[in-house]
This record gives C-alpha cells, sequence and structure tokens, in this order.
C-alpha cells in the first residue's frame, strides 16, 4: 500500500478547501437529531437541497473519501461478500459494504472516515450518468435501509437527434420538467415544506456565478506553463462543484481559486517548474493515490484539462421561475454538450452542473491547451466513463496526438499496479518525446 | 423435401441470417434490432423485415476492440463485433434502444463505424412514472415518424393494427407451447423451445406464426418428447441467445420448464392492447409491463412476485440464475432476487459467463450438484 500516496496540492486555495468549505467537511455539524437527511448521488441538483434546507450527503463522494483514506477495499469486500459482484461500481459496492457493515455493528464502522455518513431518511437516485446509479438505491433499500427513494429521470437525445429541433426541445423538456416536478412534490412530503422559491433562485444565482468563475479557471489553464492541474482540480474543485453548487460559500472558494489561478498565469507560475508534456486527462481519478499526477508530474508531464465532472459554457437563465430556470438550464447545458458531439458520451441532461464533453470538443482542446496526448484511465467498475475511450483514442489519433490507456479503478485499489502502470506512464512520455523530437526536424 | 416443425426451426437456428439475406435478394429491406423496447410491429407495418440482432457466443471477439472497451457488456460487444467483420451487411437499418448503458453507447459507435442507410435509437426512461410512460409514448410516435420516412410512405392505421393483431397471434402461440411445458415431462424441451424462438426473430411476423403452428402441431403427436427427468427448472437472467447452456442443463437431467429471460417469456408473453391507441398499447407491453431489470419497479421485492408465480405454475422445484459479466442491472437484482426465492423455498444456482460458454465442464459439475440437490 506504500505505493499509494495522496496528491500534493499545488494551489494555496486548494489545501485551504477544507476549511474554506466547512459546511461541508464538517458535516456532522449539518445533521440534526430526528431531522429528515438525504443521501443523494450526483445529478440531484444541490441548490434544490439548499432551498429545501434540507441536509444531505454524498455516497459517491464518500466512496472518494473512503479510497483516499485507504479503507474502501474494506467497505468492497464486504459488499462482495454480501452477494454484490466484484463488476458493480467500487462507489456502490464501498456504500453497499459501509452500510452493511453499519447494521451489522448497529453503529458507524469505525474504521469509517469522517465519523461515517448521518443515518438518512430518503434516499435520492438520478437516472443520468449510468445504469447501476438507478439501481443501486434499490439495492441498498430493500437491503438494508428500508426508507423511501425517489429517482429523478432526464433523458438526453441520441447524437443523431437535434436537440435545438422545437419538437426533440419539447419532448425532453416536458420530462425533465415532469421530473423535477416530481422531485419538489417528493421533497415536500418528506420534510414536511415547502419549496422555498426565494432561497431555491438565491441558490441558483450563486450556482451561476460558480459556474462563471468555474469556466474562467478552465479558459485560465489553457495557459502555458499550466497553473493548475488535474491533481488541483479533483481535490479542490470536485466537492464544491458536485456537491456545493449552489451554495454561498463554494462561490466565494472559487472566487479565491480563479484569482489565484489568474495570478499565476500573470506571473507564469506553473504545477511543476519544468514543463515538458501536456495531456488530457480522461477518466476517473484514482482516488486512493491521488499522488499519480504528482508521480507523472516528476517525470515532466502536467494535466491542464480533464474530461470528467465537465461544466462547459456557463449558459444564461431566467430566474423569474426558479424552477423552470433549472429546467432551462439543465436543457441549455444538454443541448451545448451535445453540439460538440455526443455519440460517445453518457446521458447529458442533468440538473446537476457537470457531464462530460463531446468528441470534437476533445479534438479542439488538443489546439486550446496544446495538448501532446491524452492519459486515459480505464475504470474496469465504471464503465460507463470509461466507455468511449478507444473512440477517442482513434479520434485523437486523426490530429496526430497519441494516447495511452492504462487500467485500474476509481476507488478499489486492488486493481491498481504502481510499477506497471508507471512502466507504461515511463514508455508512453519516451514515445511522445520521440515524436516530438521528429516534428521538430521535420 | 422441405423442412418443417423443430427440424426447420433449428435449420433457421443454425442459418440464422438465411432467411433474411433471402427476404434482402427479393427486395425487402431489413431492419435489425437490438434489444426489445422499439416495437418490431412498427417496421413489420412499415413493410419492412425486422430481425433480431443476435451475437454468436461461438465466435471470440477480435476486431470490435479497435473501436470499443473490452470491458462492457459481451454480448453487445459480440454484436458489434459481428457487424464489423460484415456479418450483418444485409442490414438495410439498424434500431436500439437505451436498454441499457451498454446499448445506449454502442448506438454511437456502431453508427460512427458502421452506418447503415437508416438507424434510431429510441429512448427509454428508467423508472415508471406518469411523466416517463408519457415521455415513451411520444418517442414511439417519434420512431414511428422516421420509421415512415424510411419506408417511404405512412404507415396505415389497419395496417398497424394488422401487425399488432399477428404478432399477438404469436405470442398466443408461444404460450400455447409455453403450457406444453407444465406437464411432466414437458412435451417440448427448454432447448427446442429455445431454438423456435431464436429462429422467430429472424422471421417476419407470418412466417414466425406458421412455423410455431407446425412445432405446436408436432410437439403434441409426437410419441418420443423429452424423457422423464429428475428435475424441473426455471431459467432466469440476462440475454441467452444459444442453446448450448439449455441443452447442458437438459443432458444434466433437468428439464428446463420456464424461463423469465429477454429472448422468452419477457418478450413472447402476454399481448399488446389493439384498437384505440396503438402506441399506448405498446408503452404498456413494451415498457410498464416489460420485465427488464434495467427499469426501476420500486424497492419492495415483491416486484420478484412473477417470477415466484411463474416458477409455481411450472413446478418448477429451482432457479437457474444466468448471469453475464458486467451486466449490471441483472447483477445489482441478484442479492434480492436470490432472497426472495430462497424465502419462497426455491434454490437457486447462479452461473456466471462472459458471452463465451468456455467454462461449460466447471458449470456441468455444478448444475449436475444443483439437480442432486433440488431432486
Amino acid at each position: 500500500m506504500s505505493e499509494l500516496r495522496r496528491a500534493q496540492k499545488s494551489l494555496e486555495t486548494v489545501r485551504r478547501a477544507k476549511e474554506m468549505l466547512g459546511t461541508f467537511y464538517r458535516r456532522q455539524e449539518r445533521r440534526r437529531e430526528g431531522a429528515p437527511l438525504a443521501w443523494c448521488m450526483a445529478g440531484v441538483s444541490s441548490e434544490l437541497l439548499y432551498a429545501f434546507d434540507l441536509p444531505w450527503e454524498w455516497p459517491e463522494n464518500f466512496g472518494t473519501l473512503c479510497a483516499a483514506k485507504q479503507v474502501a477495499t474494506r467497505f468492497c469486500e464486504q459488499a462482495e461478500a454480501d452477494g454484490f459482484s466484484q463488476d458493480l461500481c467500487s462507489y456502490l459496492r464501498n456504500n453497499v459494504g459501509y452500510v452493511s457493515r453499519a447494521v451489522e455493528l448497529g453503529a458507524t464502522p469505525p474504521e469509517a472516515p469522517g465519523g461515517g455518513m448521518g443515518t438518512p431518511t430518503m434516499l435520492l437516485g438520478s437516472g443520468s450518468i449510468c445504469d447501476p446509479r438507478i439501481k443501486w438505491f434499490q439495492a441498498l433499500s430493500s437491503t438494508y435501509l428500508p426508507i423511501p427513494v425517489f429517482h429523478i429521470d432526464p433523458m438526453s437525445p441520441p447524437h443523431d437527434v437535434d436537440p435545438r429541433d422545437p419538437r426533440i426541445a419539447a419532448h425532453y423538456t416536458e420530462l425533465l420538467r415532469e421530473t423535477v416536478q416530481d422531485q419538489v412534490a417528493f421533497l415536500e412530503r418528506q420534510t414536511g415544506r415547502r419549496l422555498d422559491l426565494g432561497r431555491l433562485r438565491a441558490a441558483l444565482a450563486n450556482a451561476q456565478e460558480m459556474i462563471a468563475l468555474l469556466w474562467e479557471i478552465q479558459e485560465l489553464r489553457r495557459a502555458v506553463p499550466c497553473p493548475m492541474g488535474s491533481e488541483d482540480f479533483f481535490t479542490g474543485a470536485v466537492v464544491p462543484l458536485l456537491f456545493m453548487l449552489g451554495e454561498p460559500e463554494a462561490t466565494e472558494y472559487f472566487r479565491c481559486l480563479r484569482d489565484e489561478v489568474r495570478d499565476r498565469v500573470a506571473r507564469g507560475v506553473g504545477v511543476i517548474p519544468d514543463e515538458r508534456y501536456r495531456f488530457l486527462w480522461m477518466g476517473l481519478p484514482p482516488w486512493y493515490n491521488l499522488g499519480f499526477f504528482n508521480a507523472v508530474g516528476e517525470l515532466g508531464a502536467v494535466f491542464p484539462i480533464e474530461t470528467v465532472y465537465y461544466v462547459g459554457a456557463p449558459v444564461e437563465i431566467d430566474l423569474s421561475d426558479p424552477l423552470e430556470a433549472l429546467v432551462e438550464r439543465s436543457w441549455k447545458r444538454a443541448t451545448w454538450i451535445h453540439d460538440w458531439g455526443a455519440e460517445v458520451i453518457p446521458e447529458n441532461c442533468s440538473p446537476s452542473g457537470f457531464s462530460a464533453p463531446g468528441t470534437r470538443l476533445i479534438r479542439q482542446w488538443v489546439k486550446d491547451y496544446r495538448l501532446d496526448g491524452a492519459v486515459m484511465h480505464r475504470t474496469r467498475s465504471c464503465r460507463a466513463v470509461s466507455w468511449g475511450q478507444v473512440h477517442i483514442k482513434n479520434q485523437l489519433a486523426e490530429e496526430g496526438v497519441p494516447s495511452l490507456i492504462f487500467e485500474s479503478d476509481m476507488a478499489d485499489p486492488r486493481s491498481w499496479s504502481q510499477s506497471v502502470i508507471m512502466g507504461q506512464v515511463r514508455g508512453f512520455l519516451g514515445a511522445v518525446e520521440a515524436s516530438k523530437r521528429e516534428a521538430a526536424r521535420a | 423435401m422441405a423442412l418443417t416443425g423443430l427440424a426447420r426451426a433449428r435449420a433457421l437456428y443454425e442459418a440464422r441470417d438465411d432467411r433474411a439475406r433471402e427476404l434482402k435478394a427479393q427486395g425487402k429491406r431489413i431492419v435489425g434490432y437490438l434489444c426489445y423496447f422499439a416495437p418490431p410491429e412498427i417496421l413489420e407495418a412499415a413493410g419492412l423485415v425486422p430481425y433480431r440482432i443476435r451475437g454468436d457466443i461461438r465466435e471470440r471477439v477480435t476486431d470490435a476492440d479497435q473501436y470499443v472497451e473490452p470491458y462492457g457488456c459481451p454480448f453487445v460487444r459480440n454484436t458489434f463485433d459481428q457487424a464489423v467483420k460484415g456479418r450483418y451487411d444485409f442490414l438495410d437499418g439498424v434500431v436500439m434502444a437505451h436498454s441499457c448503458d451498454s446499448v445506449q453507447r454502442m448506438y454511437g459507435i456502431w453508427t460512427h463505424y458502421r452506418p447503415a442507410a437508416f438507424t434510431h435509437m429510441v429512448n427509454v426512461p428508467h423508472t415508471v412514472t406518469p411523466a416517463s410512460e408519457r415521455f415513451f409514448h411520444r418517442e414511439l410516435g417519434l420512431f414511428k415518424e422516421r420509421v415512415e420516412a424510411f419506408a417511404g410512405a405512412p404507415i396505415d392505421d389497419r395496417a398497424l393494427e394488422a401487425s399488432i393483431a399477428l404478432y399477438n397471434r404469436t405470442r398466443e402461440l408461444v404460450w400455447e407451447l409455453y403450457q406444453l411445458r407444465k406437464s411432466n415431462p414437458p412435451l417440448i424441451s427448454g432447448a427446442e423451445m429455445l431454438e423456435v424462438l431464436i429462429a422467430g426473430g429472424g422471421l417476419p411476423a407470418a412466417e414466425f406464426e406458421e412455423l410455431l403452428r407446425e412445432v405446436t402441431a408436432e410437439v403434441t403427436s409426437r410419441p418420443d418428447g423429452p424423457g422423464a427427468k429428475r428435475a424441473r427448472l426455471l431459467f432466469y437472467g440476462c440475454i441467452n441467445d444459444d442453446v448450448t447452456l439449455i441443452r447442458l442443463i437438459e443432458e444434466t437431467s433437468a428439464h428446463v420448464v420456464m424461463d423469465d429471460t429477454c429472448i422468452g417469456a419477457r418478450s413472447f408473453l402476454g399481448r399488446v392492447t389493439n384498437g384505440g391507441d396503438p402506441l399506448a398499447g405498446f408503452v404498456r407491453y413494451y415498457f410498464t409491463g416489460f420485465q427488464c431489470p434495467r427499469t426501476y419497479r420500486g424497492t419492495d421485492r415483491s416486484r420478484f412476485d412473477y417470477l415466484i408465480h411463474a416458477a409455481r405454475q411450472f413446478q418448477a422445484q429451482g432457479v437457474v440464475l444466468y448471469m453475464l459479466s458486467f451486466c449490471d442491472p441483472h447483477k445489482l437484482d441478484l442479492v434480492d432476487v436470490r432472497r426472495y426465492l430462497e424465502d419462497a423455498g426455491l434454490p437457486s444456482l447462479v452461473l456466471e459467463d462472459d458471452y463465451t460458454l468456455t467454462n461449460l465442464e466447471s458449470m456441468r459439475t455444478r448444475i449436475q450438484a444443483f439437480v442432486e440437490m433440488v431432486a
């Protein structure tokens, strides 16, 4: 296990994330005895939960935390012993194993990081991104936690259906609107409170500002040397983006992050001192070994852009009807993503703030981010995010851009092999170096 | 002499695309479909020939690896591998449905690398709600329009009603054949039944109807049907479009008397409501009532009541749970379904496979032990 290490963060703001995003990291303080607590999946609108003043926690994020703290294996094994296949998502197995163990002990498992998760009174799922997410809370509720479950279920048009066709737009937004309305009705029943539209409007306004700041940061990352690498993105941007969208402190955090990145660009400060290679990162990161990015950095490579948790360009929305604004934002983002080629991305119409970039956008990034290649993490237990890497590799090859695909997992460290993977990375760097030399001679 | 009945079914099963190629040579347009959410009745009513895309469990996936990941539904990868190798070059169109991640994502890859004259994906929500039913109804309307545009003419209401009636007749005939599996020994074996159903996937519905009538006549009159065996089993799980495994079970002295798979009871039992709004009938049959685990139907284990009912109806003593690698929907139901079966007094055996059946001998041993236990 000693080969697994935590990321060395480059940015001061990211180093201060836990302090600046205190209400997330001190989530125990959010829980109230006997009051509702939701477990949520990415894809659920944080703004809506904020508007209900409903405390919420995220099993997927807990999976990344357990992975980083090297306890995910324990929980995954527990789930496997209960009959859940090792093929299944390691976030899911981690969560199921955690719950199974908590039920067995009648208490929070002592090895659970951060004091574990709060006991939920409802499960809020989402049909976007992948199949296991629609089945996960079903299995959790039927086997361990008999509490109410609600899934939002928006759909996205396939790559060859034009979302700008008004009939298509009406077809998809009607489902989106209805599923969000059903979710509101569910939350009103579960919390005994009416949706506070003023609070939702404020949260959406905050989210709009945060998304604009993130877009600015992503644009700044084009600079050479790269001011912010994937290690800082994954450790510093994912939590506020996925789980705190709409909360004032998350917006403020992103403002500080933007300021720091902008300052670095102005001063020509990069993540690593001698930047020789710039790579696209594709796939989920190995959360139990984010130090991998530093290890690759020590070889002169930096990752200025990632395909996961991609937010894209901000879209304008009319906040006069905040619920409709949520629908409008989701659909406009889905349309923007779709415009860039959606043949291998998962469903991208989601009330949350992120998706995956289209194929043509990735080809465009080669120029925008001056990429020398792509490094792709094929995660055995997350086919939804890994699927399409071979296609993207083919697409990049048409641009003369090489790619490395290596295999492991996002939360289950049993599939990580440091020597094999670093050997593959070194070999890839050698090939990239040779091709750069050849290009320079030509 | 032309083959009839079970012999014809076997020949069609073995030479899976011969009839489709013949029809193609006669000027018919053939539309392949993966999974069962896009109603073939609509294709047939438009004068097209629906063809259920199969994998080939005996063919190793090789060429597809240039375009898709190794981790993914092995059945879907196998079908695409065959498309890459040109085995589906007789298809004028390809229709897929958002039945699961694998098919949804394969649609983009397939249409990118192997474009066809007509391609379409029917989107399917994950949960059964009034809103999702309305969405699926609209989605089927869009599918019908695309089919009409490809066929070059609107689908006449009467033609659609006739197509639904024809498909319903085939379902009734399939159900009649299933009823013949209730006796002990059954009059038709599980392997024979699967051959008939797979053969039907490559035929126009009228020809399938004729085949079913021949098979029914044959099995009800033959003196030498399946002999006595030690146990009666229900076969549940992932897609199984090859009879090898069912044959293996039946060689191991157990009848496969009922199934819950998508080339089986899930697709062929019940009927589409005809008359009135045909799309509403399709919504009920292909979405609301279609028992694919990819659809969320609440958390109560009573969602598997239909399975217990089927086991009781066909006097199954145990259930084989067939799981393909990376099938998230089925594998996430597995814990629940096993416990529910156990509570109902039905033992179960999990058989895992990667759509190669390379571990047949170890499966044989496990099946033998299971049969010993339930017999």
